[in-house]
């Protein structure tokens, strides 16, 4: 093999810089092209169409609408709807995911993933039904409750509040958390355990000095990604709300897909953009936690 | 590997995931099995859907899909992280960024804009519907593997395999997939449940799969579209899970 | 000399024969998709003609248990021969005007059946319309204020809504203003959001009316109050078939003419449900609105449809018709069957027409088993103008309440 000497950082030239390009670049075409023309181009369009009146005439006004009631509420609750389903998802999650992976076997292991690939999955009416089969005002579970004393209904629960959500939502963050955090665990090798110990550190400091600082980052992203995941959750919220809490992708298919249609038939397609640049912000700061922990887990 | 001390929170965590997971599932399967008109419980609706004459069509229809979906995500992911893994490649970050974007827009927006946007040659064909279920795979089934990939010393055993005079494609069928085969099913169970219950997109392109089949099916019988959903929910977990306990170990390094 | 002047002239003569013979179908073919009513589309007989060869229709988001549809492709698929397929049974209107708008010709329907909250997007603002202009016989039996006068869209039957309850309730609820009782806490429900859908919606207008909002069709705010009265106990739950079947919503409003399908389906699941106007102001809601496609793959079929759909007749269902009847020629075998407006009559829809074919004493009774009582007023219809004004009202309180 012949070696070629090239600068670090100089620019390339000529037939380097397209040796430089097929390699840099070429073989992530496939995804590359799947990804532009059926997720970022029907995306774009969107974006163009946003932009659109009623007559095809460039606008702002659906973006000034999107920034006004009842939408503004719809954004907030679904920023908090998502940050809360993440929460109470990511602790149990991670500690049930550290659980699993250090003390259970193989195939438990195995198993557990591949359960938490379906059931993170679920969503939408069967969800829904099997919670109110379960939690409803003739649940099979409250009326256990109620004979023990504690009527879930004596107030004003509903599964259809933004409890009630939060509670369904659990049902797929949970298992969600579990698939996108146990890697990290993994990735916690046991060498450093031993060292420490080896050191003389017990259980407790090798926590708080080693695991936790380690894992937080991926924490953190996992969080992130569950954010994501609650955020844009339609066809749970769907089931189970009657309009009576704002979100923003209910909003957005009442716009784009119901039977009473705004005055702003471009609406919708607005609503849809702005929640794109939220999850952004979610996602870049993901992003930028994952490269940086990356190195950890060669 | 602590195998025999500290079990305890291990079957503590279990418990309540189990009973967090089956309580809900448990309530939902007893209106499955109840039979109002005789009375008393019956398997009565599942084997009415069963027999619903276009039962054994949508299955085998949506069965197809989420198969052609869990080839494409693996025939693309896999190569394509594999080469990144190695090469450290400049676009990491793009293409890292671009997988997790699929997950930020809902559904339905995403169907409108395709509905918008693709030629009539793609709307005809319902082979556009695998390549969009692999886009709303994507963020589960990239990360899965990229984590699977960095967990193993991926240089090491592909320069060993290349020196062993395999191909690339022999590197990555016989190498390194089944070192991560974890990752691996992890993905072909994310990626083929949720092609299987993909409903929003198909059914605003105009498709007609088993979910859509559901829904439509169940005005008329309400509890048998409960039975329905049921099967669709406990036949890929179980068909999975029992994949997975019965495909044979192979140790990997630094697991175990 | 002569034969060449013979074979001269026998080959003009057959030309003009070839051309003629050409021209003629041709012309037939291109008029159909064009044909603004049954004598443009060449008589009736002609126009089932051309629908038995074509052999398809598509229809879109008319489910079987909806105002008696089922019954209606039945009789329609059994007497011409054609094959009726619904795309997305279950869909919304927005969903017919963006399929219209977007769909591959494959998947193009040939009708539409919109709620009147979305018929403004047919005819865009300088724009082509998306339908083609079509008046069927009895075009005048179409009040005007529920038609384009073009033909571009028509009004087709309408509905009352209706309370349903589940009988397990403590006790049998008789107007509007009863849903806010404290004895139906927690399972008081509406179908769905009304900001996007249109029987969630009507629910709104129909409680307004129940709470003392009946003179001003277009003011909802007392229905709004009336909700919110209710979510102050509890929150509003989806009235939907699995949610009446666990018990989760026990009472709310539906259309009227959805109650042959519901209720049959609840006692097939164990669920005791029954429905009955409100004692005191019963809704006539604005009707559903029928319309071709203007890239309606199956023209003679799209226009067939619309005239079957709006029969008066009285006549025969699917069932009755027998191998005779079918062989009749085409004018023949319609005018024995039972028209589509009856059939929505007998689902205890309002079909658009009922005014007109009571006085020509053609309607035949409603199924439904119960009755709108003597006490109760029907108001309405309400007009597509109410409902736009009332939209704005609910689009902006309801998510507040």
């Amino acid at each position: 093999m012949t070696f070629k000497v090239i600068e670090e950082g100089a620019p390339k030239r000529g037939r380097a810089f397209l040796t430089s390009f097929i390699k840099n670049f070429l073989p992530a075409t496939p995804l590359l092209l799947i990804v532009g023309f059926f997720f970022l181009f029907p995306i774009a369009r969107l974006i163009y169409v946003s932009f659109l009146s009623n007559e095809n005439t460039f606008t702002f006004s659906n973006f000034v609408t999107a920034a006004q009631e009842p939408y503004r509420t719809g954004f907030v609750n679904s920023i908090k709807i998502g940050l809360f389903s993440a929460a109470i998802a990511a602790f149990p999650g991670a500690i049930a995911a550290y659980f699993i992976e250090t003390r259970g076997g193989s195939k438990l292991r195995r198993t557990i993933a591949v359960m938490s690939g379906v059931l993170a999955n679920t969503g939408g009416i069967p969800l829904a039904f099997m919670f109110y089969a379960a939690l409803g005002i003739q649940g099979q579970l409250t009326k256990v409750l109620k004979f023990f004393g504690w009527d879930l209904y004596a107030g004003t629960f509903s599964l259809g509040s933004f409890l009630g959500l939060l509670i369904v939502y659990l049902y797929f963050q949970l298992p969600l958390m579990v698939i996108v955090f146990s890697p990290a665990i993994v990735s916690l090798r046991r060498e450093w355990s031993e060292a420490a110990r080896n050191l003389g550190a017990n259980q407790f400091n090798y926590w708080i000095r080693i695991g936790i600082p380690l894992l937080f980052p991926s924490f953190i992203a996992s969080f992130l990604l569950l954010f994501a995941s609650g955020f844009s959750a339609y066809a749970t919220a769907n089931a189970l709300t009657v309009g009576n809490l704002p979100l923003t992708p209910l909003q957005i298919g009442g716009l784009l897909d119901g039977n009473v249609s705004a005055s702003q038939l471009n609406l919708g397609k607005a609503l849809g953009v702005v929640m794109i640049l939220i999850s952004a912000c979610a996602v870049i700061p993901y992003l930028a936690i994952q490269r940086r922990s990356a190195r950890w887990q060669k | 590997m602590i195998k025999s001390k500290f079990q305890l929170p291990l079957v503590f965590t279990l418990l309540i995931l189990g009973f967090f997971v089956f309580v809900p599932m448990i309530s939902a399967f007893e209106y499955s099995i109840r039979t109002p008109a005789k009375g008393g419980y019956g398997w009565d609706s599942y084997l009415w859907a069963i027999r619903e004459e276009e039962f054994l069509y949508y299955i085998i229809r949506s069965t197809w899909l989420a198969g052609v979906t869990v080839l494409i995500t693996l025939f693309v992911l896999v190569p394509t992280l594999t080469w990144i893994h190695l090469s450290n490649s400049k676009v990491r970050g793009l293409i890292d960024g671009l997988s997790l974007l699929p997950l930020v827009i809902p559904v339905v927006a995403f169907a409108v804009g395709a509905q918008i946007s693709f030629p009539e040659f793609v709307k005809n064909t319902v082979l556009e519907l695998p390549f969009l279920y692999f886009v709303l795979a994507l963020p589960y089934a990239y990360r899965a593997l990229d984590i699977g990939l960095s967990a193993i010393p991926l240089k090491t055993i592909t320069e060993a395999a290349r020196s062993a005079g395999a191909n690339w494609l022999r590197t990555i069928t016989s190498v390194i997939i089944p070192v991560i085969r974890g990752s691996v099913m992890a993905t072909i169970a994310l990626t083929f449940a949720l092609s299987l219950g993909e409903f929003t997109l198909t059914v605003l392109l105009h498709w007609d799969t088993f979910p859509t089949w559901v829904t439509y099916v169940a005005q008329e019988n309400i509890l048998g579209a409960i039975a329905i959903s049921m099967m669709s929910l406990i036949l890929p977990f179980l068909l999975l899970t029992l994949i997975t306990l019965f495909v044979p170990e192979r140790s990997t390094q630094g697991r175990k | 000399m002569r034969a060449k002047r013979l074979i001269a002239a026998a080959s003009a003569a057959a030309l003009t024969v070839g051309i003629v013979a050409l021209a003629t179908p041709a012309t037939a073919a291109v008029n159909i998709c064009k044909a603004k009513n049954v004598a443009e589309a060449g008589g009736l007989d002609n126009l089932i003609k051309l629908a038995k060869k074509e052999g398809k229709l598509a229809l879109i988001t008319t489910p079987r248990d909806w105002a008696n549809y089922g019954a209606i492709h039945d009789a329609y698929e059994k007497a011409f021969g054609v094959k009726v397929t619904v795309d997305n049974p279950d869909g919304s209107s927005q969903y017919e005007i963006d399929t219209m708008k977007t769909a591959p010709k494959s998947k193009q329907p040939d009708s539409i059946d919109i709620g009147p909250l979305v018929v403004a997007q047919v005819t865009p603002p300088g724009g082509k319309p998306l339908t083609s202009p079509y008046q069927v016989i009895n075009w005048k039996d179409i009040p005007n204020a529920a038609k384009d006068p073009s033909g571009l869209w028509y009004g087709n039957y309408g509905g009352k809504l209706a309370i349903v309850y589940n009988t397990t309730l403590p006790s049998v609820p008789t107007k509007a203003a009863d849903f806010s009782k404290a004895e139906y806490k927690g399972v008081v429900g509406i179908t769905g959001d009304p900001t996007s859908s249109n029987q969630a919606f009507m629910s709104v207008l129909a409680a307004s009316i129940g709470n003392g909002g009946s003179k001003n069709l277009s003011d909802v705010s007392k229905g709004l109050e009336l909700f919110k009265a209710v979510k102050a106990q509890a929150p509003l739950v989806k009235v939907n078939s699995t949610n009446l079947v666990t018990g989760t919503a026990k009472l709310g409003f539906m259309w009227d003419f959805n109650a042959l399908g519901v209720v049959p389906a609840a006692k097939a699941a164990g669920l005791d449900l029954k429905f009955v106007y409100p004692s005191d102001f019963v809704l006539q809601a604005p009707p559903y609105i029928n319309a071709i496609n203007a890239k309606s793959p199956n023209c003679a079929n799209a226009r067939l449809w619309q005239e079957f759909v709006y029969s008066q007749n009285k006549g025969k269902t699917a069932a009755q018709l027998t191998a005779a009847d079918l062989k009749l020629p085409g004018s023949k075998l319609f005018a024995l069957m039972q028209g589509g407006q009856n059939y929505f009559q007998q689902s205890g829809a309002d079909p658009i027409m009922s005014a007109a074919m009571a006085k020509k004493k053609l309607l035949v009774p409603s199924l439904l088993d119960f009755k709108v009582p003597a006490t109760a007023k029907v108001v309405g219809p309400a007009t597509i103008a109410d409902v736009l004004t009332a939209r704005e009202q609910i689009i902006s309180s309801w998510a507040s309440l």
